[in-house]
């Protein structure tokens, strides 16, 4: 039996990430997930060595769980990095960062192949110079993207870009700078116009973005760039947050050391988002304070932030209790206590892989999917074996992790497999794949 | 603050229609006070998503219509519904949003007599124009110009969903019997004088303040006669 989250039907206002990234309206797949999508780079040397999007049956009751049904290559490598569902869920947006393609993958018609609907590769010039889309988050009938990068110093300045569902080209709204602020308030030290992640909070208007670095050092060797004193001052140090409907930057605050994954929190009256720091290795919040100002305050560590662990991508609980946060270079996942959203307190960790990047669990934390790629050339090369890039999905009974399934997608002849995002048959109506 | 309950008290009160699963259903923000101060209107810009689609309709008086007939002389609010919905946060969302924009809209010098709401269905099985002239009696003010449409069949109904990009799949029970309802996605569709799709509402995002905003804000660009959503690009 498969249950399907629909108290408000198909309608939604955002979609993105894991299940409990979701908008509060959106459907849901609130009990057994049929597939998970994931966008894996190609890899030198390894299978068709192209970008593809791979589908991978995890229903347990299928006779294919654990197989990859589909794999489907988009011709070449283009660095690809993120994914996102329109707001009916019937397309994935998958972008690249080095060519600036966005794939859009038709994921309705039959879920366990999916198929390419569509191919932007224009994004650059009807963008007016951004580069390196990466978030693709679902508004009311559009899409908003962020850009990592721009095409005059392939730095960090960037933009946030919408697109119609259809594909369509709408406006560009360029990240507030020292030398335009836009309106808006600059709180801190920074305004440095870097762009990562995006999430809204529709009920309170807000939008907010976070900061990464541009394309010379993201498509930059890691030793390369670790090494370089000039580059490493070129991450972003900045959230900021917006008016959702006028799109219009409200205010610009310090949130130093490359502030990457957004996620905000459900409960009715949680007016904040999380980030954590990848330079930094902090985890932050970004609130509403009892005045009604945004701030920012770092409300935990992670890890030794001396040894550089990168934490990397995180997921919250649809209920707000807890929080997982994965740190790349040490490829271990925590579990953070964010109960007080101002004391963040981990209370578990687990090692996963050599390196573990992406982190998706489904809507009652039941099971939580990791993928193990960063960027090609950050990656690491070894040690060889199934725990250098794979997928692993685990069962979370509350206190431990127990591993169910791990694809060794070298082995496999995929990829490098980066972000994950789930489908199920019945978010399409669809009675014959009920199991 | 007006309470959550209030706010359930007051929608049954007004829907009895609907009433069946309110109270268990988290309410949409369009139910409720907005929770901010929308910016002002003409400060910010609608970019364009695309030209509103045309097709075959028939209204509650019978009369066959292109759609286009009703789009270009105003402004108009265009929400998809079908009447035997029971979601409170799908087309019940809808209807009571606009009957609260055709109030506002009545009080508005600048916008008085300058929109036009449509309720278009999306069953036409159901939601005959007898069956579509009852259902806006609960919501139509006398003299409004507030249209409800429905279509003569499911052929001339489909191009109509695909060119709004309007989800909806009807429910089937264990048996494989259409159960009269349908999955769908919210979506409300605010378009200008020249057929434009100026900006899409669903249940997160849609209330009757930030609609009439946006209309002020259409209005403002119309008596300027500027190109708006050209501004951020």
């Amino acid at each position: 039996m498969r249950w399907i989250l629909l108290f408000t039907l198909f309608v939604t206002s955002a979609g993105f990430a894991d299940e409990t990234c979701m908008s509060p309206y959106m459907a849901k797949i609130q009990g057994q997930e049929d597939f998970v999508y994931v966008w894996t780079l190609g890899v030198d040397g390894v299978g068709d060595e192209q970008d593809k999007l791979v589908t991978v049956d995890v229903n347990p009751k299928s006779p294919n769980y654990g197989k990859v049904v589909s794999s489907l290559s988009v011709g070449g490598r283009n660095e690809a990095h993120h994914t996102g569902l329109s707001d009916d869920r019937r397309y994935l947006w998958a972008s690249s960062l080095d060519t600036s393609k966005i794939f859009i993958f038709d994921i309705h018609s039959d879920p366990a192949k999916p198929t390419l609907h569509k191919e932007i590769a224009d994004f650059v010039a009807v963008t007016g110079g951004v580069v390196g889309p990466h978030t693709s988050y679902a508004l009311p009938g559009r899409m908003m993207i962020t850009g990592l990068s721009n095409n005059r110093d392939h730095g960090g300045r960037t933009a946030l870009v919408e697109y119609t569902n259809a594909g369509d080209y709408i406006v560009t709204h360029w990240m507030p700078t020292d030398d335009n602020l836009q309106g808006a308030v600059k709180s801190g030290e920074f305004a440095d116009g870097f762009g990562y992640d995006v999430r809204a909070l529709p009920r309170k208007n807000i939008m907010v973005t976070s900061s990464f670095t541009g394309w010379n050092n993201y498509m930059m060797n890691l030793g390369a760039l670790m090494s370089d004193p000039e580059a490493m001052k070129a991450f972003g140090n900045t959230a900021v947050v917006w008016d959702l409907h006028a799109r219009q930057p409200k205010k610009i605050l310090d949130v130093p050391g490359a502030p990457l994954e957004l996620r905000c929190a459900w409960g009715e009256n949680h007016d904040y988002c999380f980030t954590t720091t990848a330079l930094t290795s902090k985890i932050w919040l970004i609130f509403e304070d009892d005045k009604g100002e945004w701030q920012a305050e770092a409300v935990g560590d992670i890890g030794d932030a001396t040894k550089i662990p990168l934490p990397v991508d995180i997921s919250i609980f649809a209920d707000d209790s807890l929080l997982w946060v994965n740190t790349w270079n040490d490829g271990m996942t925590r579990l953070y206590d964010i109960s007080d959203p101002h004391q963040a307190k981990q209370i578990y960790s687990k090692k996963i892989g050599e390196q573990v990047n992406m982190v998706s669990q489904s809507w009652d934390g039941k099971r939580v999917y990791y993928t193990s790629s960063l960027l090609a050339n950050w990656d690491k090369q070894a040690p060889a074996g199934p725990d250098l890039q794979y997928l692993k999905v685990y069962d979370f009974d509350g206190s431990e992790l127990q591993e169910k399934l791990s694809i060794d997608f070298l082995a496999a002849k995929l990829g490098a497999p980066h972000q994950m995002r789930f489908g199920a048959y019945a978010l399409y109506g669809d009675k014959t794949a009920s199991r | 603050m007006i309470s959550v309950r209030h706010w359930v008290g007051l929608y049954v009160a007004l829907f009895p229609l609907f009433a069946a699963s309110a109270v268990e259903a988290v309410l949409a923000p369009g139910y409720g006070p907005l929770q901010y101060t929308p910016p002002t209107a003409g400060s910010y810009a609608l970019p364009p998503l695309g030209v509103a689609a045309d097709g075959q309709v028939i209204n509650d008086a019978g009369k066959p219509l292109q759609l286009n007939e009703l789009l270009g002389d105003k402004l108009v609010l265009l929400g998809f519904i079908y009447t035997r919905c029971s979601d409170i946060n799908g087309c019940p969302l809808a209807s009571y949003v606009m009957k609260k924009v055709q109030a506002g809209v009545a009080k508005d010098d600048a916008l008085n007599r300058q929109v036009r709401l449509i309720s278009l269905s999306f069953d036409p099985e159901s939601d005959t124009p007898d069956a579509l002239r009852d259902y806006a009696m609960h919501f139509r003010r006398r003299g409004s110009d507030w249209q409800f449409l429905t279509t003569a069949s499911e052929a001339t109904l489909q191009p109509i969903l695909e060119g709004y990009g309007q989800v909806r799949q009807k429910n089937f029970d264990e048996n494989g019997e259409y159960t009269g309802s349908m999955s769908h996605i919210l979506r409300v569709f605010l378009v200008d004088r020249q057929g434009r799709i100026r900006n899409i509402y669903s249940t997160g995002f849609l209330h009757a303040d930030t609609v009439i905003n946006d209309l002020r804000t259409l209005q403002i660009e119309a008596d300027a006669g500027s190109v708006s959503g050209e501004k951020a690009k």
